[in-house]
Order: structure tokens, then C-alpha cells, then sequence
């Protein structure tokens, strides 16, 4: 009784503690106190040259911003040439191991209530000789996400370089985010993940194992993309593209390398120079979303 | 007149047991049911993954939007006979209020049950709530200030009817009858006063009752990505849905208590039939908007929101759908033809209500499931949803509440505003200056605070504070907002709630 009751209280306390916690967790170490004086002093001038503006005074310009120099942000995306894909599944084999998704029998399937990071699409065509429709489908990381305006904690939100992410922690398990999501991009965790036998030793242990009762999504392999950016830094270096390329489990797993990664902000990038093929088409974009997973038609031979 | 004390006794006593063991099993079953929920994960209940054809919103939510729907009624009628004067519908009030406060808990546990991690959504909510995302509406606008200013008003309304049970009503609950009345003596001031704050409540809720159910509205109105929902109908809809559903538990409610608690002379039937007649109407706007609704959704809508709309009318909910409109176009019918025919007859009302709440729950099913299971833009695959045991359990429970919280009550206080004077109702009691002076401090004092402690919340909740970051700067500024709401109904009861002067109180009671 005792021990459930101190059990109890530092529960109690932890939570209480929490937003303070979190609060020091959470800064980004990217950004230097300097950085962020400077963008707050910023904020600061732009409202007093707004207020400036407003009275009628001509000084707007005297109180303006320094400017703080060229945009140098990231900005992460995906091209899926449907030309080579094979259908052969490995991205989504690979995106189950590499995200330790647990693995459920045929029934869980039939009953719509699996867990997949990485689906693949598919189409019978109409004409019996054709092969079928497929496509590789992941989180589309759109730039105006549904799921992020509604989530109500703000578990899901997207990153500096327009990753759209998860806290698992921080999820309630409302699943609003699941129903405003158009690409049905998002799995809630129906039971307590169970990894059966062997399957324990095999969990990668960057990536944290789930709780019932969360949502859960892709994350580009956020993990992997860190362990990227730590290499060069060890090696003060920039990223190379060539090691972007291939960089999550689905891209770096697929045999026909259809599944392109990188940055789209840099017009050198494999990605950049997929996304201006005459070949470029996104999903539902008619809904506004600005996803940033471009796919690239499939070229028939019927054109040429 | 009956005294208030008389009427606490049902008139047939087993049968007010009966019914209490039926809601106790009922609420014991659906705490059963969310025990099964919390042991082994969502996967007891009927959800699943939309997109593969299941629906991720099931029964809970179809029931957390009935109850906030029946809630509405509650507070409307009595806020509606304040600001108007209408005098037939007085005899509602109490028992509208206690409908809105119960139904309103009924549906606050129903959310709690659709939460995949309900212990992490009680504390997290307070503490992170977005107000961009619609379920802040729910947590904040619902459950804070709609529930406490329903608790505000039905709590000083009461206080006469508190004050004569002080003095009359069974001795062990005294107490509790006193700390209700809190001081009051029913002098001429004291009841100018309570008609001033109700007058200003009544003025303050109902547009909060408003922006409350619309927010429920928004819940499904602004996704563009689920065809069937996106619609600027929605919000409207909700509101008047909420009205039909609502006044037909309200109705329902006062029935009962005619029954049970021998209130035949209290509540006449022409405050039922008033009650009937609004309800009419309000299914009449509702079938338009239904029409409305379904006519843009199938001439030329975009390809998804004509599959819904086909599964809806034609297809798989085909039998739903039109068994909502003939409960609806019941409901307006009935009530049309006893007024032409100039009857009025208690069982018909009866069932009026019941077609109504029936109407109210499947429309509500209606709005939610479809969309996910054929109203996907990728489908994947087709199961559909149907609700486990788990889910009707939590349900039945929900009902529990309701019933318990209006038996219950019905034990301890009367559930009619009774007119019986009070000894000191000759007295005036009037404040003296600084009396009067330091009343409108000491509300206004209360008030102020209030809407500051709402600005800042607000504001922080908006991230406004913490420039961009995912947490608000100031630990739980939601619970703050929440908190400047409550605290604004508070003031009212300052303004009423705090003694007179006293040269006054010599001539009181006790």
C-alpha cells in the first residue's frame, strides 16, 4: 500500500516537473543563445518599425533588422520513380525493421488495424497483359499538414527542416490527427506491440519502441538522418548528397533505387533535379497540402 | 403550491429503486467495459484504421457529441425564460439545468473514453491544449466554461429553494442545504440581485453555448481531407441538432418526473407542450439544412463526397439514413397535427422525444462514421466499423449518468423552483453604501482578474509567448484560460453570494 503510494507521488511529481524538463530537453542545439537574441531582437524591431509605420513616421527604415544573410535552411524530400519500382516490397520490409514496427499476423491485417509506416499501393489494370499499378507510399510530410493543425497537445509538428514528426510521449491518443489525415498516413497503436521470440533481439535501438494507445507515423528515419549529420560534423564537413541519396531504410533498401531522399532546397540535389522532371506528379494535390514526396509517372513508351 | 420537502418523495418507491439499480448496473458495466478498454488497448473496441476501411471515430465520439448535444437544451430554456420573461417555462428550469450539467459530465467521460492514453489526455490537455486545433474547444470552451456556468447558474438559482431546505428539508442534509444557500434570506435586495447576475449569465452563455456547439462542428467541418465533412453546414447543423435532441431530453426528463415524483400539478402540460413545439420547429430547420446538405453533396460535388453521400442515401447506411429522416419528419408531424387538431397528450409528446433522440443519435453516427470508411480519397482496403460490447457498455453507462444525476437529485432537493416566501422575503436588505461599493469591488475585482488571467492564457496557449516553440511559455496557460473563464462565472456569485449589510440581517431567518 505504502509503495504503490510513493509510486503514486513520484508519478504525481514527475509530472509536475515536466514542462520545466521538457522546456531545457527541448532547445535546439543548433541554434546559439546569439542567434536567437538576435531573431527575438528582430521580432522586437519589426513590430516597433510596424508601430512606427502605423503612426505615420518615415524612420520604419532606420529601426529595420540587420539582415541576418542567406537562407540556409533545409528543407527534406522524397521522389519515388514509379518507373523502376519492381513492387518487390523491401522498402516496406526494411521500413518495419529499421522503425521497429511490430509485425501482426494475417488477421490484424483483415482487420484494418496494422501498423505501416510504408505502405504499397496497388492497382489491377484493365488490361489483363499490363503489369499492375503500384506505389510505394510513405508519409507524404506535406508543408501545410492537416495532422499537424489538429493535434491538440501538439504531439505531431513539423521540424525546422519540414520533417513532420511525432513525440510519442507527448501523444493522447486522440486520433484526430488519423481522421484529418487525406493519405491515411498514420497508425494508432490498437494494443501493446508485441515482438514475438526472436524478433525482441532484432529491435534497433535507435528508434523507441511504442505504447498502446499512441499514433504513430514515418519519420524520413529521422534517426538515420541524425546519424548523418553527426558524420560531418566529426568530419567538418557539409552533408553530401551522395550520402543522402539513400539515407532511409526504404531508400537505401531498394534494389531498382527508385526511392530518392535529399534536400530540396539545394538545386544540385537528386531530389531537386526529380521534382523539375516532366514526369513529376504529387498526391491529391488538389486538397492544398503540399506534400513533399514527388513520384514520377511511369514512362510507358507510349509518348516516345 | 406543494412545499418543496413534500415533493422529494417518489410516489411509488420501488419503482425510483428499480430505476436507480437499473443506472447503477448500467454505470457499473461501462466502468466494467473501460476497465477491458484500459487492460488491453483500443483493440477491444470496433475502431480501426481508416483508409483500410475501419473508422478511427466510433461510438465515443457519436456519443460525446449527443451529450454535449442534450446539454444544450438544458441551459437554453433556462437562460430563455431568464432574458424573455417566458414564465410557462419556469417549471423546466431546474430540471433543464441539472440535464445540461449531467449530460455535459456524460459527455466529458465519453472523450475521456475515446482517448487512446486518457490518463496523459487529462493532465496533458491542461498543460499543451493548441487552440488552433478544434478538440481545445472541447477541453476548454465545453467542459470549463459551459459546464461551470451551467454549475454557476443552476447553483444560484437554487439558493432560495437551499435557504427554505435549510430550515424544513431532512434533517441530516441539512447542512449541506445550508452551505448551498450560502447566507441567503430571500429579501427584496437579494432576489433584485440574483434577477440582475441570471439577466447577465443568460447574456453570457448563450453566445458561449453557440460558439461551444459549433466548435463541435468544426470538429468535422473544417477536414478538408474527409469528404462528407467539409462543409460550412456543419457548425449550424450542430446547433440545431443539439436544440432537437436536447428539448427532446429535457422533455423526456420532466415526464419522468411527473411520474416518479408526483409533480403532475407542478409542471403542467403546457410547459411541455411549449417545449414540444419549439422542438418541432427546430427538426424542420434541421431536415432543411439535412436537405440542403445532401443536395450539395450529390449534384455536382467532387467524386468522394458523392460516394459518401450515395453510401449515406443508397448504399450501405441507406436504412440509418432513412430512418433519422422519418424520425425527424415524425417529430415535426406529430406535434403539427395535435396543435391543429388541439390536442395535447402526454404519451404522444413521449414518443415525439424519443423519435427525436433517436433521430439525433444515428444522424450523429451518420456524420461521423461514413466518411471514414467509404469517404477515404486512398482506399486501401474495405472492412467497414461496427461497435463492439465494449463500446453500447461505455454507452449504457453514459446513460447511467444521466439518470442517476436526475434520480438522485430528485431524493435530496426539489426539482421544481418552488414560489414559497421565506421570512424575510418582506425585508428589504438593502446594502448600505460601502456595502454596495464593496460588492461591486469585489466582483468586479474577481471579474477583472478573470479577464486578464483569460488574455494571458489564451494568448500563451497560442504559443504566442514562447515564439513558435512547441510548448506554451507558462506552465499550464490552457488550465489559466480555462481557469479565467471559470473564474468569470465566479464573479457572479460574489456579486450575489456576499452578505448584506448587517442592520439587515436581524430581521432574517434563523
Amino acid at each position: 500500500m505504502r509503495k504503490s503510494l510513493a509510486v503514486l507521488l513520484a508519478w504525481l511529481r514527475g509530472w509536475c516537473l515536466a514542462p520545466w524538463r521538457w522546456h531545457v530537453a527541448r532547445r535546439k542545439p543548433e541554434v546559439d543563445p546569439g542567434q536567437r537574441r538576435l531573431a527575438m531582437s528582430a521580432g522586437v524591431a519589426a513590430l516597433a518599425g510596424g508601430l512606427v509605420g502605423l503612426t505615420g513616421a518615415r524612420r520604419a527604415d532606420a529601426s529595420a533588422p540587420p539582415d541576418p544573410g542567406p537562407v540556409t535552411g533545409r528543407r527534406w524530400g522524397m521522389s519515388i520513380d514509379l518507373d523502376s519500382c519492381t513492387g518487390c516490397n523491401s522498402c516496406q520490409i526494411a521500413c518495419r525493421q529499421e522503425n521497429n514496427i511490430p509485425t501482426q499476423g494475417p488477421e490484424a491485417k483483415y482487420g484494418a488495424g496494422h501498423i505501416e509506416w510504408m505502405s504499397m499501393l496497388w492497382k489491377e489494370p484493365e488490361d489483363e497483359l499490363a503489369p499492375p499499378e503500384l506505389l510505394p507510399f510513405p508519409c507524404q510530410h506535406c508543408d501545410d499538414a492537416p495532422c499537424v493543425k489538429v493535434c491538440p497537445v501538439g504531439a505531431t509538428y513539423q521540424d525546422s527542416e519540414g520533417i513532420v514528426v511525432q513525440v510519442w510521449d507527448r501523444c493522447i491518443g486522440c486520433r484526430y490527427c488519423m481522421v484529418a489525415c487525406p493519405y491515411e498516413r498514420r497508425s494508432f497503436n490498437w494494443e501493446e506491440p508485441k515482438f514475438e521470440g526472436s524478433l525482441a533481439q532484432m529491435l534497433n535501438p535507435d528508434v523507441a519502441t511504442r505504447t498502446a494507445g499512441i499514433v504513430e507515423k514515418c519519420t524520413f528515419c529521422s534517426h538515420r538522418l541524425q546519424g548523418v549529420k553527426e558524420e560531418a560534423r566529426l568530419e567538418e564537413r557539409v552533408m553530401r548528397d551522395s550520402e543522402l541519396q539513400h539515407m532511409p531504410a526504404c531508400a537505401a533498401s531498394c534494389p531498382a533505387e527508385a526511392i530518392t531522399f535529399g534536400d530540396l532546397n539545394d538545386p544540385e540535389s537528386a531530389v531537386a533535379k526529380d521534382r523539375r522532371s516532366p514526369r513529376v506528379f504529387r498526391l491529391l494535390e488538389h486538397l492544398g497540402t503540399d506534400p513533399k514526396v514527388f513520384y514520377l509517372r511511369r514512362d510507358r513508351g507510349e509518348d516516345s | 403550491m406543494k412545499a418543496p420537502e413534500q415533493t422529494l418523495k417518489p410516489r411509488w418507491v420501488p419503482l425510483w429503486w428499480i430505476l436507480v439499480a437499473v443506472a447503477m448496473l448500467a454505470l457499473f458495466f461501462g466502468i466494467w467495459c473501460f476497465g477491458q478498454q484500459l487492460k488491453y488497448g483500443d483493440i477491444v473496441t470496433g475502431h480501426r484504421n481508416p483508409g483500410y476501411g475501419g473508422a478511427a471515430w466510433g461510438l465515443y465520439i457519436v456519443f460525446y457529441v449527443f451529450f454535449v448535444g442534450v446539454s444544450f437544451a438544458g441551459i437554453s430554456v433556462s437562460a430563455l425564460s431568464r432574458l424573455f420573461h417566458i414564465e410557462i417555462l419556469k417549471p423546466a428550469t431546474r430540471i433543464a439545468e441539472l440535464m445540461t450539467i449531467s449530460a455535459l459530465i456524460a459527455g466529458s467521460c465519453a472523450v475521456f473514453a475515446d482517448l487512446g492514453r486518457p490518463l496523459n489526455g487529462l493532465l496533458d490537455l491542461p498543460r499543451l491544449a493548441r487552440p488552433q486545433s478544434p478538440f481545445y474547444g472541447t477541453f476548454t470552451l465545453v467542459v470549463a466554461g459551459y459546464l461551470f456556468s451551467s454549475m454557476v447558474f443552476f447553483f444560484l438559482s437554487a439558493r432560495h429553494d437551499a435557504a427554505y431546505m435549510a430550515e424544513h428539508g431532512a434533517r441530516p442534509l441539512r447542512w449541506v442545504y445550508r452551505l448551498w444557500a450560502t447566507g441567503y434570506r430571500g429579501s427584496v435586495a437579494e432576489q433584485r440581485r440574483h434577477n440582475k447576475s441570471s439577466f447577465w449569465l443568460s447574456v453570457t452563455i448563450l453566445p458561449l453555448l453557440v460558439a461551444a456547439h459549433s466548435t463541435l462542428g468544426f470538429i468535422f467541418g473544417i477536414q478538408a481531407g474527409r469528404p462528407g465533412w467539409f462543409s460550412a453546414l456543419q457548425a449550424p447543423a450542430f446547433v440545431v441538432l443539439a436544440g432537437v435532441s436536447g428539448t427532446g431530453m429535457v422533455i423526456l426528463a420532466l415526464a419522468a418526473a411527473r411520474k416518479i415524483f408526483a409533480l403532475e400539478e407542478e409542471i403542467p402540460l403546457l410547459t411541455m407542450r411549449w417545449l414540444t413545439n419549439l422542438m418541432a420547429t427546430l427538426a424542420m430547420v434541421y431536415l432543411y439544412l439535412m436537405f440542403v446538405e445532401e443536395l450539395t453533396s450529390t449534384y455536382a460535388a467532387p467524386s468522394a463526397d458523392r460516394q459518401v453521400a450515395h453510401v449515406i442515401v443508397s448504399g450501405r447506411y441507406a436504412p440509418m439514413f432513412w430512418i433519422t429522416v422519418g424520425c425527424l419528419v415524425l417529430t415535426f408531424a406529430i406535434p403539427f397535427v395535435m396543435r391543429l387538431r388541439k390536442v395535447t397528450s402526454l404519451p404522444l409528446m413521449i414518443a415525439v422525444s424519443l423519435l427525436a433522440n433517436v433521430a439525433a443519435l444515428l444522424k450523429r453516427f451518420l456524420i461521423v462514421v461514413p466518411s471514414q470508411t467509404d469517404g477515404s480519397f486512398i482506399p486501401m482496403e474495405h472492412s467497414g466499423y461496427s461497435p463492439t460490447i465494449i463500446e453500447y457498455g461505455i454507452g449504457a453507462g453514459l446513460f447511467g449518468i444521466l439518470v442517476l444525476a436526475v434520480l438522485l437529485f430528485g431524493r435530496i432537493f426539489p426539482l421544481v423552483p418552488s414560489g414559497t416566501l421565506l421570512p424575510a422575503s418582506k425585508t428589504s436588505g438593502a446594502d448600505s453604501r460601502t456595502r454596495a461599493w464593496l460588492r461591486f469591488g469585489v466582483a468586479g475585482g474577481v471579474a477583472c482578474a478573470a479577464l486578464l488571467m483569460i488574455t494571458v492564457g489564451l494568448a500563451d496557449s497560442f504559443r504566442l509567448f514562447s515564439a513558435g516553440e512547441l510548448d506554451p511559455r507558462i506552465p499550464y496557460s490552457p488550465l489559466i484560460f480555462a481557469g479565467g473563464l471559470m473564474l468569470l462565472f465566479c464573479s457572479a456569485i460574489a456579486y450575489e453570494a456576499l452578505p448584506g449589510t448587517k442592520s439587515s440581517s436581524d430581521s432574517g431567518i434563523g
